[in-house]
């Protein structure tokens, strides 16, 4: 796979001559208000350790990755983001397979289970060519507590979504998770992001 | 203080006290100390052939990636006559990191701060103003490049010591060579990486990794043990896994070389001699092979490895200091069985604190659509989301905890289970060979190894 890409999904200018802008959901639309309400929703589900309801918010065709991140000179910005060997590759069955291993009695790692936060701002939606279907672009800080450790563990990115309106609700469709940190600050990504 | 004659710490403790032979325990206290820490940064990682990565990644010329020997930063570039090489990050004019990036091409590192700019190759170039003469006049420009290690290309590995007129590589690998061959030089292209590798922090000391990795089996057992509630039905598979053979050296390299007729239903009739070599290949290719790079394998190892391959092939296990190697067997839902192939380094970055560095392999000759399986394959197992190791990164700080308490520093691990048996009689391979159940030897002669280079004279 070719890791020169360009670091944001925005339309290029070329883009934005030729073909007509996609139509942003603004912040206060109740539309907004629907799919931030589901963001809110996934990061208090996480928290909560109910992963088996976090599964149901996954579409059956999910693509769900987290690229490295390289500290390159500004030239080489497009090679900041790295996306052959990933932290996560995965597809619904591996986050299943994640998902039975941490309800399972011996996965150390999250048992006993760190204490976490989710915090999901700067949600930014767009509608995409097909109908229902949404671009949605969160910023998170993940904090991360365990054991005696005062010192809380940190993570922060830039997460790049599509969603799927069924119903009255949605599911995740594809999620790229850009990390703000080369070399990553906690001892696994024993949590999902 | 340490003295240069005597290696004894502030307290009084002579280093080699630290291990004792006699009940083969260490003092809990090495994974905390920060004198020893100091130490073992110039004598062990000031001495020992250190893994830097692959020379796949850095297939140009100029090409460069900025990696770590110990607690000290190096450029490992390609240079344009093709060659690698390895040289400190620091500059000599005055200390300034030379590289920045974890990767990319220049044909001229440049200082940032005052300009100073070297070839790949370490050699200075000049200075900014050349009439001027910054560098002055007192040291002659061959005494003013970056400060070069010693460098070894393994079959494509790329590895690199500050003891230039130490032993060669091969004597460092020693009689482990013959396995370590069986994986990295088996086939025609041999390994490639396949992409910049995985890096995080774990606070550890980094011998809790590193002394895992000299064939720790009795902890899968245990740890791991979610893989037998999620894959068996109802029995141990992991039980069965810890038959085998385990082969090291005195140098603390270790491998574990698992029984495949134990291991596989498919293998079962792979020891009684009834099936050729050909037969057996495929059946079931080394981990990472597939079964039509035959002919290149049978072209590159001796019989006997091949023979080797087919019932105890190696599949886990490290090279000393830092090292671990995992060369597994990944089965596929269409009943194919791949590999997943990785080495880590364990960079120490303090007494308590390590950094855990993730490359990902292939054979060059696997084709483009088993490579992504594998890929993914390692990725979900292996690493900083792996299922098996993100348990292992949360152990190994609990350990260093212990290791810092007045009493808990004063306790011992223990490496007490010993290996009686002979070698297997039909036994090809040299090094120490330990047969059977897994025990701790392996992980013992790290440890030996480790006060051998702790206590030795400089």
């Amino acid at each position: 796979m070719d890791a020169d890409v360009a670091l944001t999904v925005a339309p290029t200018e070329t883009d934005e001559r030729t073909a007509p802008a996609p139509r942003k959901i603004l912040m206060g639309t109740e539309l907004y208000g629907r799919i931030a309400e589901a963001y809110f929703e996934e990061a208090a589900t996480l928290d909560a350790l109910k992963y088996a309801e976090w599964v149901e918010w996954l579409a059956k065709d999910i693509a769900y990755t987290c690229p490295q991140r390289m500290t390159r000179h500004l030239k080489d910005q497009a090679k900041s983001i790295d996306r052959r060997v990933m932290h996560f590759d995965e597809n619904f069955n591996t986050l299943s397979a994640r998902v039975k291993r941490l309800r399972g009695i011996s996965a150390f790692a999250e048992d006993p289970p760190s204490r976490t936060r989710r915090l999901i701002t700067n949600i930014r939606i767009q509608e995409t060519d097909e109908p229902g279907t949404y671009a949605v672009r969160s910023y998170f800080l993940l904090s991360r507590s365990r054991f005696e450790n005062a010192t809380l563990m940190l993570m922060s990115g830039e997460r790049l979504d599509v969603i799927r309106a069924i119903g009255d609700r949605f599911e995740l469709a594809k999620r790229e998770i850009i990390l703000d940190q080369a070399v990553l600050g906690m001892p696994n990504l024993a949590v999902f992001l | 203080m340490l003295t240069r004659t005597t290696p004894t710490l502030s307290d009084g403790t002579p280093i080699g006290e630290l291990v004792r032979p006699d009940t083969r325990e260490v003092e809990l206290r090495v994974l905390s100390d920060r004198e020893i820490y100091d130490l073992e940064m110039e004598k062990v990682f000031g001495k020992t052939w250190l893994f830097l990565g692959h020379q796949s990644e850095i297939p140009n010329a100029g090409d460069f990636v900025m990696r770590d020997m110990g607690n000290d930063s190096v450029i490992v570039a390609r240079d344009r006559d093709g060659s690698i090489h390895v040289s400190l990050n620091v500059c000599p004019h005055r200390g300034m990191r030379v590289c920045l990036t974890d990767a990319g091409n220049t044909p001229v590192h440049k200082c940032i701060y005052h300009g100073w700019a070297f070839k790949p190759n370490g050699d200075f170039v000049g200075s900014p103003v050349a009439e001027e003469k910054m560098h002055g006049e007192i040291l002659p420009k061959s005494e003013l490049g970056l400060r070069k290690a010693r460098v070894h290309n393994y079959h494509g590995l790329i590895f690199a010591t500050w003891n230039i007129d130490g032993p060669s590589f091969d004597d460092f690998l020693g009689e482990m060579k013959w396995y370590y061959d069986m994986i990295f030089n088996r086939t025609k292209g041999g390994w490639e990486v396949l992409g910049p590798p995985q890096r995080f922090i774990v606070d550890a000391n980094w011998k809790a990794a590193g002394e895992q990795s000299a064939a720790d089996g009795f902890h899968t057992l245990t740890l791991h043990r979610w893989l037998d509630e999620m894959f068996s039905n109802g029995g141990s598979e992991l039980t069965s896994t810890m038959y085998g053979v385990e082969v090291g050296s005195d140098h603390g390299h270790a491998l574990r070389c698992q029984s495949l007729s134990k291991k596989f239903a498919r293998a079962k009739d792979f020891d009684n001699g009834t099936l050729s070599f050909e037969e057996r290949w495929n059946i079931l290719p080394a981990p990472g092979c597939t079964p039509d790079m035959i002919d290149e394998v049978r072209a590159n190892l001796t019989p006997e490895q091949l023979e080797q391959l087919m019932t105890n092939p190696p599949q886990v296990g490290g090279m000393f200091p830092n090292v671990l190697l995992a060369c597994i067997y990944a089965p596929q839902p269409d009943g194919r069985i791949l590999g997943s192939m990785a080495l880590h380094a364990y960079i120490p970055r303090g007494p308590d604190k390590l950094e855990f560095v993730n490359w990902v392999f292939c054979e060059s000759g696997t084709p483009e659509a088993d490579k992504a399986i594998m890929l993914k394959n390692t990725i979900f197992m292996l690493g900083t989301s792996g299922l098996v190791e993100q348990d292992d990164s949360d152990t190994w700080p609990h350990m260093t905890i212990s290791a810092r308490g007045a009493q808990g520093k004063k306790m011992t691990m223990k490496y007490q289970a010993i290996n009686a048996n002979p070698p297997p009689a039909n036994w090809r391979g040299p090094a120490r060979v330990y047969d059977g159940f897994t025990k701790d030897d392996t992980q013992w002669n790290w440890w030996m190894y480790w006060r051998e280079l702790m206590t030795a004279a400089d």
